[in-house]
């Protein structure tokens, strides 16, 4: 007897949390738990971005949009308002799914010839707003001020275990949560988009409506993201909006496997786990980087998880 | 907001003379870099987010050899190919190893180019800002025309660009390679049944978008400041101008630059703060009004 | 399902690719349509399945006009058609294309709310799997099944909607002998127990005088001759369009 895919995703997803969790009970590290926060919103990031990107074909060149703006509306309602962080971290996604509902509506409308020219340009609108307006966003300089630890469930964030249990949780219910959608029958529908849009519309899929909701969604969890990377930063940075950022998030992505589910979230690891290695060593990220993805652009050509999977087939099915 | 301001210019020849030019040179430089990214896209449907460091590297490279022979032509016409070589090899050595594969491969390539190069530029020529300064044979007094400053360089810059648009658009409907191009632009398969080397019409159309954005690097540098990353912005924009303009068309591209140059030039006196979310705001109006491109075929 | 045909017209750039034609299709029969190439039989079929509007004339469907419905309003009244190249999900495997494809035709494709595939889908992509015969090859992807069976699955797709009218665009394109023969008893396996009206385009004159109760010939886009085999077989005109751009062709 087969367990249900479903339970045996919650099985996965609870063990894994049970191990993250456990790991600072044994031994502390200030290193490793800087790195398990900082890849919970890259994972995010990075994994909300399989959405349109692997799942449905549509290269957005835009998400880290998404990712600035759920991050500096928490920010900004943390420092602004009274409000509890729950309730701020909801608004805040909330924005960003509104946000991306928006520019979701004007881009898939259009030819997908050039999606990803025109969401890095919403991408670039919204870099350029957080730049001059500084009044508001403190512009280049980014949000400065710190956000204001509020206690929530007796867990103080300015703790930085407690910042680890809380990033982990929150990214791990993000990831399931993303898992549910690609292996809904609307994720099986955007493989088809994929595939063959025209047979997929001529089997009574509206495209433009599925490729909107893929959009949408994957809006909200890099708004997610987002909001744990100003958790982090106490803040936050025009850096997290600007296209480097969305670069990344394509990298990682590539680089972990755009068919596993896991793949992106694998990729966010590595790429965070080169750029601490290479920092250490050089200014020059920049170079190295480039110099890494053209490696794998040119030689390697899929990505880790994609690689296994062919290397053992069917064991993940 | 100033609207009293943007008024007031605009009743003014002076003001209205100063600022057209300088909308005249912004999108002259505009349309030499997006030609080349709507040429590339139109043959090899690929789109070139390197484009703008070709451009980056004509100024540094504008930069250097002007220190190094006093001769601006002989700087400008080095950037150009430069790049033109850098374009091909670009396209030879790592483009054409992922024609085939998915489009994030591509994005991919282009973006790593991108990071290399910033990063490269730092190393040769420092991070720090460089200003080139006005070639010596055009350090004299401006023209005045209805009272408006036109310094002879600008006058110089757009009758360059406004030839190339001339010679791109005679190329493109005259010359077999032109037609070539433009059969490639409307179906790819075509071009390849018709027994066309595929492979020397990408290097051809990468040499020449290089080559374009090049010139267009070292025609700025006397008048803008180099610095890594300049090749971004102008990137963003000559997409822009390529969305706005329809994919392919180079007609389409030389309007929406214009088009671009002007709201620019404008809206800084009427709308200082936000001069570049009303290129995205233009950009935006645009598409859902004509989600083709003014110039662009209807699907 | 009866579809009547009448006074479609469709001109592209001038040229008149479909010319004033007229046809019944008696519901549950099986017909061919044949004609040199160029005549016009995909556009024919294109203006049945809503692939591109016509210009005038009407597709009725049990005395219904559904010539100004979209394609996929056509396909939810019955009308189902498979592709000269077969159009499948290349990266699913052959149980997964049907799935989703029955998933879409219920209208659960956008759910969200539950695993895929929804209840009840399996089972249905399944009996569609072994109507057409593709059960031993379910668990593999369709960009590695042969060239038969992909066409095969195009057709399997376009039976998981349930079709009454049933278009197939040169079904035993591109198959060795053998191959087309096995592909055409299929075919007409399902017609039987489907009780579909199927409507066949086919080079093969062989299958074709063997197969279908009726045969239409469409020339230069228009209606040359219909009739049963015998009636065509000895039809003039017909004999006079095939051997002349036969001997033009070669």
């Amino acid at each position: 007897m087969k367990p249900h895919p479903a339970s045996r995703d919650v099985v996965i997803a609870a063990v894994a949390l049970i191990v993250v969790l456990a790991i600072p009970l044994f031994h502390r590290s200030p290193a490793f738990e800087d790195f398990i926060i900082r890849l919970s919103a890259m994972a995010l990031f990075a994994t909300s971005l399989n959405l349109p990107v692997g799942n449905t074909g549509m290269v957005s060149f835009g998400h880290g949009m998404f990712y600035g703006l759920g991050a500096y509306a928490f920010a900004l309602m943390m420092q602004m308002t009274d409000l509890s962080l729950p309730v701020a971290a909801v608004l805040a996604v909330s924005i960003t799914t509104l946000a991306s509902f928006c520019v979701g509506a004007i881009c898939v409308r259009l030819s997908t010839d050039y999606f990803a020219f025109i969401t890095l340009a919403f991408q670039m609108l919204f870099y350029s707003v957080v730049i001059s307006w500084q009044s508001l966003t403190g512009g280049d300089q980014g949000l400065r001020g710190g956000i204001p630890r509020r206690e929530i469930f007796g867990f103080e964030l300015s703790s930085q275990l407690h910042l680890y249990q809380f990033c982990s949780v929150v990214a791990v219910l993000g990831l399931l949560a993303l898992r549910h959608v690609s292996t809904s029958p609307l994720g099986q529908t955007l493989r088809m988009i994929r595939d063959n849009e025209d047979r997929a519309s001529f089997l009574g899929v509206v495209l433009w409506r599925a490729r909107l909701l893929a959009f949408t969604i994957a809006g909200a969890f890099a708004g997610l993201g987002g909001v744990l990377a100003a958790l982090f930063v106490s803040g936050a940075y025009p850096e997290l909006a600007d296209w480097p950022n969305s670069g990344q998030a394509i990298f990682a992505v590539m680089l972990g496997g755009i068919n596993s589910f896991l793949g992106p979230a694998l990729g966010a690891a590595i790429l965070l786990a080169l750029n601490d290695a290479v920092t250490r060593f050089t200014e020059y990220y920049g170079l190295v980087l480039g110099i890494v993805i053209l490696a794998f652009a040119v030689g390697f050509r899929r990505g880790v998880l994609d690689f296994l999977r062919l290397a053992w087939p069917r064991s993940s099915k | 907001m100033d609207l009293d301001a943007l008024g007031a210019c605009l009743t003014t020849p002076a003001c209205v003379v100063t600022q057209a030019t300088s909308g005249l040179i912004v999108g002259m430089l505009l349309f030499l870099v997006a030609a080349g990214v709507t040429l590339i896209f139109g043959v090899l449907k690929i789109v070139n987010f390197a484009h703008g460091t070709f451009y980056m590297l004509g100024g540094y490279v504008a930069y250097s050899a002007l220190g190094a022979t006093d001769s601006y032509a002989l700087a400008v016409l080095s950037a150009t190919l430069a790049m033109a070589l850098f374009g091909v090899v670009f396209e030879r050595a790592l483009m054409s190893r992922v024609y085939g594969s998915n489009v994030l491969m591509q994005l991919l390539v282009c973006y790593a180019v991108v990071l290399i190069f910033d990063d490269v530029v730092k190393i040769v020529w420092g991070p720090e800002f460089h200003a080139m300064g006005m070639p010596p044979a055009f350090q004299v007094p401006p023209l005045f025309i209805a009272g408006g400053v036109v310094p002879p360089f600008y006058a110089v810059l757009i009758v360059i660009a406004a030839l190339i648009a001339i010679v791109l658009g005679l190329g493109l409907s005259m010359t077999r390679l032109g037609k070539t191009v433009r059969a490639a632009a409307i179906n790819s398969q075509m071009v390849s049944a018709l027994g066309i080397n595929t492979t020397l019409l990408f290097a051809i159309v990468f040499a020449v978008g290089g080559g374009l954005a090049g010139l267009a690097g070292a025609l700025a540098a006397p008048v803008r400041s180099l610095s890594p990353g300049m090749g971004f912005s102008i990137l963003i924009e000559s997409f822009i101008v390529t969305v706005i303009g329809g994919m392919g068309s180079i007609g389409g591209a030389l309007v929406s630059a214009l088009l671009i140059g002007m709201v620019r030039a404008f809206g800084t006196i009427g709308f200082p703060q936000f001069t570049d979310g009303l290129i995205y705001i233009v950009m935006i109006a645009i598409l859902l009004l004509r989600p083709q491109g003014l110039f662009g075929r209807s699907p | 399902m009866k579809l009547e045909i009448r006074n479609l017209t469709k001109t592209f750039g001038g040229v008149r690719a479909i010319d004033d034609v007229s046809l019944d299709f008696p519901s549950g029969s099986l017909s061919a349509v044949i004609g040199p190439n160029g005549a016009g039989k995909s556009t024919f079929f294109n203006l049945i399945s809503g692939a591109f509007p016509a210009d005038t004339g009407q597709v009725l469907l049990d005395g219904d006009d559904v010539v100004r419905l979209s394609k996929t309003a056509r396909m939810q009244r019955g009308i189902g058609r498979a592709f000269q190249v077969a159009s499948c999900f290349p990266t699913m495997t052959v149980a997964e294309n049907l799935t989703a494809a029955v998933t879409a035709h219920v209208g659960q494709w956008g759910n969200l709310s539950r695993r895929f595939p929804p209840p009840g889908v399996r089972e249905r992509a399944g009996e569609v799997m072994e109507l057409i015969g593709l059960s031993h090859v379910a668990n593999v992807e369709a960009a590695i099944l042969s060239h038969g069976d992909q066409k095969l699955l195009d057709i399997a797709i376009a039976l998981a909607l349930e079709p009454k009218v049933l278009l197939l665009d040169e079904p035993t394109a591109g198959m060795g002998p053998e191959e087309r023969w096995r592909m055409i008893e299929r075919v007409r396996g399902l017609w039987e127990q489907r009780k579909l009206t199927l409507i066949f385009i086919e080079h093969d004159m062989d299958i074709v005088f063997r197969i279908a109760s009726t045969i239409r010939v469409l020339c230069y886009g228009r209606l040359l001759a219909e009739g049963t085999p015998e009636e065509i077989r000895n039809n003039q005109s017909v004999i006079d369009a095939y051997l002349g751009t036969e001997a033009h062709a070669e």
